[in-house]
């Protein structure tokens, strides 16, 4: 077991330092220009900002940067942001914001586990009926319509029918922060519904169940004991993931609101060029997708003890 | 064979389906041996008649489709949509080639002569939301076929040859370990945007779960017994993939296929929002619903139209993928 988790480990690590490596050498491909701020650019001269790029070594070829960068990260040193806030450094800029978008992640998270999980489960128990079938156009709705719809509607009702306000503002984040998490729980309830229902129903057909039904135990039993906890195994490979992405925050429903969070963040580096800034949100965007897998793996193998991760290399993904 | 015979032999099955002796039968019905049995003459047609059944892939998998009433509705609606887009562009009052921004025409109400309204600017939002309609079918259309093309070929070569299963499996990481949205925003920045740039990025990024579906099936099928025999007697290797284990993905890749036209609706109009998508002149349902947001809660109109044509489309796409793939598996044919 020990084996396995240092070699997936290593393995995580692998696939962030490429796709890291990717992102850094495209980012290189751009003009220099973008390296200074909107007033430097029109003050200096060409020389002034060739001696500046000289010396904070950006003219070398980017392989030598992008080792640098790899030694620089590895003595925890960041950098700083260039264009969003001058000189401040990369782990303030997106620790501040980090704060705001976890704060609703979890209150997201939260709800959706609460609402989600049992929807799926009452919908299995009494499928076909009346309240099965709200539950599945809910999540055909969900799934099939863009997100972009359904936040309208939701801004819509909240705003007209509630006097919700419409925007986040800092001096008021509880009430202005009700949308947002509606509209992250939203999305998240239909997923954890539709694949809690359809682990259950797959399980409920299986014959060991018959056996149990035959033997008398009561529905409630067994619905409880052997359903329930099958068909969570499934369902706690993904977890993770879902748990850290919606940390992460949607760029959707944050730009949507004006949430001060990392969607935002992200797109306003990548317009204005701040690289360094762009590539810290990658690596962590990346190590957060890949630990969530490999979260997702452990926490599967510990609901269900037949799960063995360490057969011949792990063929679990 | 005598009638009365026939007649005992037709209530038998009843009676537990007892078999009787000739010895029997002849007490029975008190005739001899030779006068109870003749020979049956041979007919070929009549032969040929017991050895074949009418069954045929495609027939039952439409018959299967048709019987579920709601996905067929959806698919039809959806086609009155696509065909009524043109009808409309065609009577409209305006052509969309033709708009100029008109400030005195700026928020008017559907009425007679402008039957969605106009917009913030003052252009006619019939023809505007019938266009985007036809360019968000087409853009959605082409991503699809092409995610499926690339996915089930490398998905074939990903699950067939053992050799290439690191490689792939390490690109599936790469990009499912990122949200999309970050690359996409970075061609977007680097690149441009246009209309085939985002249909090429969107296929690039999006066949690999194409390909893995592919290859998780490839790789149950491969190596049976069948598949073992044709290699053995020489078969090549593309026709094994086309002939032998192709016909087993053909429900999984027709699912994938309508559910990929929601996904790139949801993923354009996403992207378009966030400024990332098509450019402003190459108005999609993602641009109207984006130019849209600052108004809608004042003229709701504009927000109603462009919305309620996306949802058809994308539920339709949705239910009546489902619906097929369920009418494709040759498991629920009997």
């Amino acid at each position: 077991m020990l084996k396995y988790t240092i070699k997936r480990l290593l393995q995580s690590l692998l696939t962030v330092f490429v796709v890291v490596t990717i992102v850094f050498l495209l980012l290189r491909l751009m003009p220099t220009d973008y390296y200074f701020t909107e007033d430097e650019l029109i003050k200096l001269t060409d020389e002034q900002k060739d001696d500046i790029l000289q010396a904070a070594g950006l003219k070398d070829s980017a392989f030598v940067q992008l080792g640098r960068f790899y030694a620089a990260v590895f003595r925890g040193d960041l950098g700083t942001s260039r264009r969003i806030m001058n000189g401040k450094p990369v782990t303030e800029v997106i620790g501040d914001r980090f704060g705001i978008s976890m704060r609703m992640g979890c209150m997201a998270l939260i709800i959706s586990l609460l609402v989600g999980i049992p929807m799926g489960i009452l919908q299995a128990r009494h499928k076909d009926g009346v309240f099965d079938h709200f539950g599945t156009a809910y999540t055909i709705f969900i799934n099939a319509v863009p997100r972009l719809v359904s936040y309208s509607l939701v801004y819509i009702l909240g705003v007209r029918l509630l006097r919700l306000p419409a925007m986040y503002s800092t001096r008021q984040p509880g009430v202005s922060s009700i949308l947002p998490i509606l509209c992250l729980a939203m999305g998240s309830i239909a997923g954890y519904a539709l694949w809690m229902r359809r682990y259950m129903v797959d399980e409920m057909t299986k014959d060991y169940i018959k056996l149990a039904r035959i033997k008398g135990l009561t529905p409630r039993g067994i619905m409880f004991r052997h359903v329930l906890r099958n068909a969570f195994v499934p369902m706690a490979q993904n977890l993770p993931t879902t748990f850290l992405l919606t940390i992460g925050g949607s760029l959707l429903v944050e730009r949507f609101f004006s949430v001060p969070g990392m969607g935002p963040l992200l797109t306003n580096s990548i317009n204005r060029y701040d690289t360094n800034v762009v590539q810290i949100l990658v690596m962590l965007y990346a190590s957060m997708g890949v630990m969530g897998m490999f979260l997702g793996d452990l926490l599967m193998s510990a609901f269900d003890p037949r799960i063995r991760l360490t057969g011949k290399g792990g063929e679990s993904r | 064979m005598t009638d009365s015979i026939r007649s005992m032999f037709d209530e038998m099955p009843e009676q537990g389906g007892r078999i009787y002796s000739t010895e029997a039968l002849e007490q029975m019905t008190g005739e001899p041996e030779e006068k109870l049995f003749s020979f049956a003459e041979y007919h070929p047609e009549e032969a040929e008649r017991t050895g074949y059944s009418d069954y045929s892939y495609w027939k039952s998998v439409w018959r299967i489709f048709l019987k579920k009433k709601f996905a067929v509705a959806m698919v039809i609606l959806f086609l009155a949509v696509f065909v009524f887009s043109f009808v409309a562009l065609a009577i409209g009052k305006y052509q969309y080639d033709s708009l100029v921004p008109d400030n005195r025409q700026m928020f008017i109400s559907p009425n007679g002569e402008y039957w969605f309204g106009t917009d913030n600017i003052g252009r006619d939002y019939w023809c505007q939301v019938w266009y985007a309609t036809q360019t968000s079918i087409k853009l959605a259309a082409i991503v699809a076929l092409g995610e499926c093309v690339v996915g089930v070929v490398l998905g074939c070569l990903w699950g067939y040859v053992r050799k290439l299963d690191r490689f792939f499996t390490e690109i599936y990481n790469i990009l499912y370990s990122v949200p999309t949205i970050i690359y996409m925003t970075l061609i977007a920045l680097m690149i441009g945007r246009s209309f085939w740039i985002m249909c090429i990025t969107l296929i690039l990024f999006h066949w690999i779960y194409m390909a893995k579906n592919v290859r998780n099936l490839v790789f149950m099928y491969r190596d049976r017994e069948y598949n073992l025999a044709s290699r053995c007697l020489g078969t090549r290797l593309g026709t094994i993939l086309s002939r032998n284990i192709l016909p087993y993905l053909i429900s999984v890749i027709i699912l994938r296929l309508a559910l990929s036209i929601p996904s790139t609706i949801g993923y354009e109009t996403t992207l378009s929002y966030l400024g990332l998508g098509l450019d402003v002149n190459t108005p999609s349902l993602g641009i109207l619903l984006r130019n849209s947001r600052a108004y809608f809660l004042d003229y709701p109109y504009l927000l109603i139209f462009p919305a309620a044509i996306v949802s058809i489309v994308t539920v339709a796409f949705y239910l009546a993928g489902n619906a097929f793939s369920d009418a494709a598996d040759p498991r629920n044919h009997v």
